[in-house]
């Protein structure tokens, strides 16, 4: 059965003159700012089946009843991948992430309830898991619409709070 | 002029403020209103009326009504009276031709009474139809609310703040303050929202001024801030809305020196004005006659107090244009101010809006509410909770005719009231539509309990049974830039885009979608990609895995292809139909293992083919897994003659014929990236689409662009990429085919798997096969170069036979080419039609096979 390792960003390998390099989606957006975080290089792999039986040692979100996302250092992918039940899907390309600090601008992108995070909702009108640390935030997004996010998120975090 | 300092005064007369209106310099306090400080300028007249253009003053001083309203820095129907000073701000009047005090268009008051009944305009200016633009015009500029600047662009910044909290306290007076003080105290998350400004709360969030303006479903209050618009959940709402002071129906209830007590007690207290020289106070309850005290303070002489509850008068009429004198049967009293007040009705429509029911109280000539809903409370006089008042009659005559207004909103008079009676409009919610009485800027504030009462005496009822009107939101002015909001419109972006930018690509939106329509030179493109090697980013596609035991036999029923039988590896084109068998989306499905398949759709149908898999897929309880891999990967079509030349420099794998052969799909590396690789030919040569992990787009687009710079690569956008599928008569889904089409209709019978078990939409095509065709989808030649719009008429003998769907001009091919729906007596090479372009009749010919590599060498080659 294919590994499917077509959606792994870490099965890129370097040699015969290629040197792969991967970019963030926010990077333009953000353009070096120090406001928030970028997290799209954050491991995201998304397990399908019985996500009781996931023993590692990373952050598990549960997404549903059979659906959870294992949060881990990006060099940790390859060998999560191997340890994980179920069906494991490798979306560290998919979704972009980012970090943000401000209850207040949180309010302004999304309805979600802060006080009951993590959640899955929309941000800006679009879909995403958030997760909260104190006053900070973890937003994980699907990537094509990662620039549009990180203008809007820091047009919020800018605006006259 | 100001009065000596007041005890509760709000303004700092050591701050001064100065605005424009109407480009002269006022001068006020720190703490002033426009309105106030126009007020101590000696302004008397703020607004002209609605229809009649009559002159109006100040009359509830609480942003109530609608006699202050003016254009303040550009935003009409600005309520003056509430709206605090600021330094430099350009005021001017709204709906006047001329000035405030000399208005052209009062002859409507003086002339056109009779001429303008309530709706007159819905009958007299009807016929001729053609005439109704010039007729709304006028009228549009006589009746009116201010007007906006069409071309200004986004100035104030507005945002949503969505908000939850455990007790939500609207309305900051006494009860309110105090409710949220005990929720406080009993350790509860409490907000409480006034729209003049409350006083500080201990462990209370005060958000002042800001105005609740409805409640909607699920308990949603929004509340607007000025710029803020706050989205409140609350576990508990409590409205202390207070009450709304009730006019006096009288002929001349509308001019300019006639005020609510609650207006006068603000002047004086708040602002330290002085309204008058001499007052007549006619009131229904004791709250509104201790204005004498206000009156006294301000050393104004009360000629005359008629309290309501003592005796009724039957006669009240007004002298003058402007206020002199008042008659109260038939005894004159001179007078430069007349306060009324006709008792203070519940400030209800909140809970109302909540689900609360509201029922007149006969002895207190009030509607209160009850039966409130869970999580709803109310708190002070909002529940009707106030005694002691007389009930006013539903109007007092005059005596000497003149205008007596039911709503000073929109103009709507006794008599208007009377002939929509007389017109059959018997409801109030008739009388509403017809009238326009409560749908005013003061939303029935001070309109709603009078035209009851009218309709009530009318009728000889009871208030009870004409009962009141649907409170809806919103209860209180709010902009549409507030509710507009931020704007947010996600845009996606391929994780190529930003270099398609920097190559000059013109973008355009394809859904939601940024993707380069070209790199300048269309033509050119698309003739380069036969001719040597072109590149597209085509990472919008929708791209799905379906993985499971069961994935062969769930393509099987949702697609009326076979797939089965497909061999590991390889790659086969469907076509998704709906129940009807309608042509829903389409793609390509490759089998990667045997429980494996990858599915692309078109690049707008992506969201809608993914919620058709798992709606399915819960009916079904197939054993399978749906996964939306859209954002995941990229994807770029490198084709051309070249192209495997190129894809042989970046990848280990055997790249000839044997190795990828057409509609093969395999896994490899490219320049050093894992790839999928699927051997498909969309723009008709030989062609090499490769998926790979979004994050590494921008460098593999570098590697191809760099690798093949000997080859002779070129970027080429959508356009292009429609004239080369067009060429090969592939069919674009929802540009030749729309709600209708099938694909036994399209040409694509060969899709229809008729002799399987069940499909979604089989008995639908199992019918069009019965019922015979009634169109085809074919292509078409243009002999003469024209190119007909999509959507151009197709005619036979002069008699409509189709309808263009797609037509460029091919320019490796020098032919305007197309498709076309065409009757079923047109499938025929080469039958000669016309096409309708720009009125004329342009001469074309039927193709049935692809206009470029009919035979398809060249995708296999």
């Amino acid at each position: 059965m294919t590994d499917l390792a077509f959606l792994s960003v870490d099965r890129a390998r370097s040699g015969d003159g290629f040197e792969p390099r991967f970019a963030s989606p926010l990077a333009r957006a953000l353009n070096g700012t120090a406001k928030v975080r970028d997290l799209s290089h954050v491991g995201k792999i998304e397990v399908r089946g019985d996500i009781d039986a996931i023993d590692v040692e990373a952050e598990v979100v549960r997404l549903g009843p059979s659906r959870a996302l294992v949060l881990c250092d990006y060099e940790r992918c390859a060998g999560l991948r191997e340890r994980l039940p179920g069906l494991v899907i490798d979306l560290t390309g998919a979704l972009a992430g980012l970090e943000l600090e401000g209850v207040r601008a949180m309010h302004r992108l999304t309805d979600l309830d802060l006080d009951s995070l993590p959640a899955a909702g929309k941000v800006a009108e679009v879909p995403a898991i958030v997760l909260r640390d104190g006053d900070r935030f973890r937003l994980f997004f699907p990537q094509e619409v990662g620039h549009y996010l990180a203008e809007v998120v820091l047009d919020a975090l800018e605006g006259p709070l | 002029m100001r009065l000596p300092p007041q005890p509760h005064e709000r303004i700092d007369r050591s701050q001064r403020i100065s605005f424009l209106f109407e480009g002269t310099p006022v001068e006020a306090f720190a703490g002033d209103t426009i309105g106030s400080a126009l007020f101590a300028a000696g302004r008397r007249v703020f607004t002209r009326s609605f229809k009649y253009h009559r002159p109006r003053g100040l009359l509830c001083c609480s942003g109530g009504c609608p006699n202050c309203m003016m254009q303040v820095d550009g935003v009409p129907n600005v309520r003056v009276c509430v709206e605090p000073v600021r330094e430099g701000a350009r005021v001017r009047p709204q709906n006047v031709a001329g000035s405030l005090e000399r208005d052209l268009l009062a002859a409507v008051d003086r002339f056109g009474g009779p001429f303008t009944p309530v709706g007159f305009y819905y009958r007299t200016m009807i016929r001729p139809r053609r005439f109704w633009p010039h007729y709304e015009r006028v009228l549009r500029n006589i009746a009116g609310l201010g007007s906006i600047d069409k071309h200004a662009e986004r100035s104030d910044r507005y945002d949503t703040e969505h908000r939850r909290t455990e007790v939500l306290v609207i309305g900051g007076g006494r009860s309110g303050v105090e409710a949220a003080r005990r929720a406080a105290e009993q350790g509860r998350d409490v907000v409480l929202v006034d729209d003049r400004g409350a006083p500080e709360v201990a462990g209370v969030e005060v958000i002042a001024p800001a105005s609740a303006i409805g409640i909607y479903e699920g308990g949603l209050v929004p509340v607007d801030a000025g710029h803020v618009l706050y989205r409140f959940r609350a576990e508990r709402i409590v409205i202390a809305t207070g009450t709304v002071e009730q006019p006096l129906l009288f002929p001349g209830n509308d001019l300019v020196g006639v005020y609510l007590s609650s207006a006068v007690r603000r002047l004086v207290d708040e602002w330290s004005l002085k309204p008058g020289t001499r007052a007549v106070v006619i009131a229904a309850d004791k709250r509104a006659l201790g204005v004498t005290e206000q009156l006294q303070r301000a050393a104004i002489e009360i000629e005359r107090v008629v309290d309501l509850r003592e005796a009724q008068p039957r006669r009240i009429a007004v002298e003058g244009r402007n206020l002199r004198a008042v008659s109260i049967d038939g005894r004159e009293t001179p007078c430069d101010l007349l306060v009324m007040s006709g008792g203070h009705q519940p400030a209800y429509s909140l809970l109302a809006q909540a689900g609360a029911r509201i029922e007149y109280d006969a002895a207190r000539g009030i509607f209160v509410p009850g039966d409130l809903p869970p999580d709803v409370s109310a708190v002070g006089s909002v529940t009707g909770e106030r005694d002691g008042a007389a009930v006013p009659a539903a109007s007092y005559d005059g005596g000497r005719g003149g205008k007596c207004f039911v709503c000073v909103c929109e103009d709507v008079t006794e008599k208007d009231m009377k002939r929509a009676l007389a017109e059959g409009f018997d409801s109030l919610e008739l009388a509403k539509r017809f009238t326009t009485v409560t749908m005013g800027p003061c939303q029935g504030r001070l309109c709603h309990l009078g035209s009851i009462r009218l309709y009530a005496r009318d009728q000889e009822t009871v208030e009870g049974n004409i009962g009141t009107t649907t409170a809806r939101p919103p209860w209180s002015p709010v902009s549409l830039g507030l509710l507009a909001g931020r704007g947010h419109e996600p845009a996606k972006r391929t994780s190529i885009h930003h270099r398609h930018k920097e190559s000059g690509a013109r973008m355009m939106w394809t859904g939601a979608w940024r993707r380069p329509h070209s790199y300048g030179d269309p033509e050119g493109e698309a003739k380069h990609v036969h001719e040597a090697l072109g590149v597209i980013d085509v990472s919008t596609l929708g791209k799905l895995l379906v993985r499971g035991p069961e994935a062969a036999s769930f393509l099987e029923l949702l697609y009326p292809n076979r797939f089965g039988d497909m061999k590991i590896g390889r790659i086969r084109y469907g076509v998704l139909g709906t129940d009807a068998g309608r042509i829903m989306d389409d793609g390509t499905i490759g089998r990667l293992d045997g429980e494996t398949y990858y599915v692309t759709t078109t690049s707008t149908g992506a969201d809608t083919v993914i919620e058709w898999f798992e709606w399915w897929n819960a009916v079904w309880g197939k054993d399978v897994e749906i996964v939306n891999l859209t954002g995941a990967l990229a994807a770029v079509n490198v084709a051309g003659p070249r192209a495997r030349e190129l894809l042989g420099r970046l990848t280990d794998l055997d790249v000839s014929n044997d190795g990828i052969a057409y509609l093969d799909a395999k896994e490899g590396f490219v320049a050093g990236v894992p790839c999928l690789i699927l051997r498909i030919g969309f723009v008709g040569e030989l062609g090499y689409e490769l998926h790979f992990p979004s994050p590494y787009g921008e460098y593999l687009w570098d590697v191809l662009l760099d690798h093949g710079a000997d080859l002779d690569i070129r970027p080429f956008g959508l356009e292009p990429q429609r004239v080369l599928r067009l060429e090969k008569m592939h069919v674009l889904v929802g540009q030749d085919t729309d709600s209708e089409s099938n694909v036994l209709e399209a040409g694509m019978p060969w899709i229809a798997k008729l002799d399987k078990d069940d499909f979604v939409g089989k008995w639908a095509l199992e019918h069009v096969q019965e019922r015979g065709f009634r169109e085809h989808l074919v292509g078409f030649e243009m002999e003469n170069g024209a190119i007909p719009a999509e959507g151009g008429q197709i005619l036979l003998d002069g008699k409509p036979a189709g309808r263009v769907t797609s037509a460029r001009l091919s320019p490796y091919l020098r032919h305007v080419i197309g498709m076309a729906w065409v009757k079923p007596e047109l499938l025929r090479e080469d039958s000669q039609i016309e096409i309708k372009v720009d009125g004329s009749l342009e001469p074309a010919r039927v193709r049935l096979k692809p206009f470029f590599d009919p035979g398809g060498k060249r995708l296999r080659s």
